[in-house]
């Protein structure tokens, strides 16, 4: 019997793949039920306009119970988006990933949300304390404990 | 017409839960079959395993639990319904008490730690001061002031004493050289008035009567100095003034280049840089010196030669950043224990150099003098705050304005002069005042002589030359070989 995690994430997948990603984002891979990767472009007008990043899920028995961990590919071909709430090691603060995570929400939810927080920026520029955090974070921003304070959450 | 039916969750022909995505058909029921559940306003449903695992696992993360039981949709505040018997509830709610209780034990024993490791420090800084204070005062007068027994204190002493060994030691820090060690212990007690006390000491000593008329004119400059102007004026005065001249005086007997640098430690650190022989050697005496601690009372004057010798690498840095290794240097290591040491022995030193002064003075009326060395007081004779300058009979006859100028004369004089105590008792903490003074000069120039003598060292330094005793003639080429033709033995 598969768990709870790898079948819902089954059906997501075939959600997917049946219907397609939102606008602007394309599923990578996905080749087992741990990590996904997802290419993800903001359409329209935006500071990013051209500017394609890459997206990783990693998912943890727990799932949709426990958040997904989700954060910007940092490596030679991509790059983290310069945004207040993306670090530029690819980590994310915001509070749907963190304390206002809910199964209702999915891979595609998430996508769609981090989208809409890229187009929605109105400078672009590297969280205030982005040095210091890099320099001491964790390889899972699941393990960082972000400050959504009322500036930088999200909706 | 029949009452309109509300649809409940049995009625859906396609339940899908909103945490696992699984589906069920009303036609085609889970076997076994699984409870569903319709906790809020809005369409979600969920299986009702899931919807309560989400909710436990929820509840068990501080930034989550807000959100534990509500809908993520509708924000709808899920009820839960449970048996929670009477007995359930009363164990939870000792539970949580417990664990309030266990918090409020785990703060009291950090602080019943952190206070009796204070209060420890607190009464050892408070005995080291009375030490100190007996030291520097000598015995009559700290009877007079505090006595053995701490009941008779008074009040500001348990300010004062502990204060003592912190500003001994942060007196000789290096980045604070405008605190000198002798305030604490001057400045605190002129104005205190004598602890009663039945059982005296009374020393065997020699000394000159004071002259009673000082009395009559209490604003007159008096010797020795007043304390609280030798603690604030003189001392740190004659502390720059000695800085100076000491430096032009190394300057001259190391034969070094005058330089105009500000204050003593940049000269002598200009001094180490001028002569590079003269710092290597250095250097070597300084790691010597840290290696055996040699007695050391090291006094403010010696910082700036100190600093040169402390520094580990002076060929590589700048001079100022080379005090600025210095400092760090000596505040590590070793060099802690040289700095408190140092510092907490200073009134040891001050009195046994100021013991020192009062055995000479057997021998010379004119020391005797200066050092203003007094008889004991009789036993039976207390000094009093306000001295004897007035008695109660012709206070009572001025009229108030005159008692208010006397009054306010009497208070300036035992501001300047201290109370009579200072001004009647021996004045061992004069002595030990100019002893301290004399030993650190003779601390500075003995390392003075050490420098000079190393430099001297250095510059005589040759390379002894010898004759080509043992060598073959014939490989030399020389000037006129037939001289130095090798002698046939026969």
């Amino acid at each position: 019997m598969t768990s709870i995690s790898s079948r819902r994430l089954r059906k997501e997948l075939n959600e997917i793949q049946a219907e397609g990603c939102p606008t602007g984002i394309t599923l990578l891979s996905a080749d087992n039920f741990e990590s996904w990767f997802f290419s993800i472009e903001i359409l329209g007008e935006s500071l990013y306009q051209g500017e394609v990043f890459k997206l990783m899920f990693r998912f943890d028995s727990n799932y949709p119970i426990s958040a997904p961990a989700v954060q910007f590919v940092v490596d030679e071909d991509s790059t983290a988006p310069v945004h207040p709430h993306v670090y530029s090691n690819g980590h994310i603060c915001a509070s749907i990933l963190g304390n206002e995570w809910s199964p209702v929400l999915s891979v595609s939810a998430v996508c769609v949300t981090l989208q809409s927080m890229l187009a929605s920026c109105k400078s672009k520029e590297r969280p205030v304390d982005n040095d210091r955090y890099v320099r001491y974070a964790p390889d899972n921003p699941k393990k960082t404990r972000f400050h959504y304070d009322g500036k930088r959450s999200m909706r | 017409m029949a009452q309109r039916q509300v649809p409940t969750i049995s009625d859906l022909r396609v339940k899908l839960c909103y945490i696992c995505r699984e589906e069920e058909r009303h036609d085609t029921p889970d076997d076994p079959p699984r409870a569903w559940t319709h906790p809020c306003k809005c369409t979600l449903i969920a299986h009702e395993s899931c919807l309560l695992q989400w909710i436990q696992t929820s509840q068990q993360n501080r930034s989550r639990a807000p959100n534990a039981l509500k809908c993520p949709q509708c924000s709808t505040v899920y009820e839960l319904e449970s048996d929670n018997p009477v007995i359930l509830r009363l164990l939870d709610a000792a539970n949580r008490g417990l664990s309030t209780m266990g918090k409020v034990v785990t703060i009291a024993s950090v602080t019943v730690v952190v206070v009796s490791l204070g209060t420890g420090m607190y009464i050892l800084s408070t005995a080291y001061g009375a030490y100190a204070l007996k030291e520097f005062l000598g015995a009559e007068m700290y009877d007079l002031l505090l006595t053995e027994d701490p009941t008779n204190w008074p009040w500001h002493c348990y300010l004062n004493l502990p204060l003592i060994p912190l500003a001994l030691i942060v007196s000789r820090l290096p980045f604070n050289s405008s605190v000198t060690p002798l305030v604490p212990l001057l400045l605190a007690w002129p104005t205190s008035t004598p602890v009663w006390n039945n059982k005296r000491i009374v020393l065997d000593r020699w000394g000159i009567p004071m002259a009673p008329q000082r009395e009559m004119f209490p604003l007159l400059p008096s010797w020795p100095p007043p304390p609280v102007l030798l603690g604030l004026f003189i001392y740190p005065s004659v502390r720059i003034i000695y800085n100076r001249l000491f430096t032009q005086f190394s300057r001259w007997v190391l034969n070094l280049q005058p330089e105009a640098t500000d204050t003593a430690q940049r000269m002598i650190l200009a001094l180490e840089d001028d002569d590079p022989f003269l710092r290597i050697r250095i250097n070597a005496n300084g790691e010597e010196r840290n290696g055996q601690p040699q007695p050391n009372g090291q006094g403010q004057q010696e910082r700036g030669a100190g600093a040169a010798n402390n520094n580990p690498d002076p060929d590589a840095v700048a001079p100022d950043a080379a005090a600025a290794a210095e400092n760090t240097i000596r505040v590590s290591g070793t060099s802690l224990g040289r700095l408190i040491g140092g510092a907490l022995i200073i009134p040891r030193i001050s009195s046994v150099m100021g013991t020192l002064l009062y055995r000479l003075s057997k021998y010379s009326l004119l020391l005797r003098r200066f050092l203003a060395v007094r008889p004991p007081l009789t036993p039976d004779i207390r000094p009093s705050l306000m001295g004897s300058m007035i008695d109660e009979e012709a206070w009572r006859k001025m009229s108030p304005v005159k008692r208010l100028g006397v009054a306010g004369l009497l208070g300036l004089s035992v501001a300047w002069r201290g109370t009579p105590v200072w001004a009647e008792c021996d004045p061992v903490w004069w002595r030990n005042s100019l002893g301290l003074g004399l030993f650190t000069v003779a601390k500075d120039c003995l390392h003075l002589l050490h420098l000079w003598l190393a430099k001297r060292e250095l510059q005589s330094r040759r390379v002894k030359s010898k004759s080509f005793e043992g060598v073959d003639v014939g490989e030399l080429d020389l000037i006129n070989p037939a001289v130095y033709a090798a002698p046939r033995h026969p």
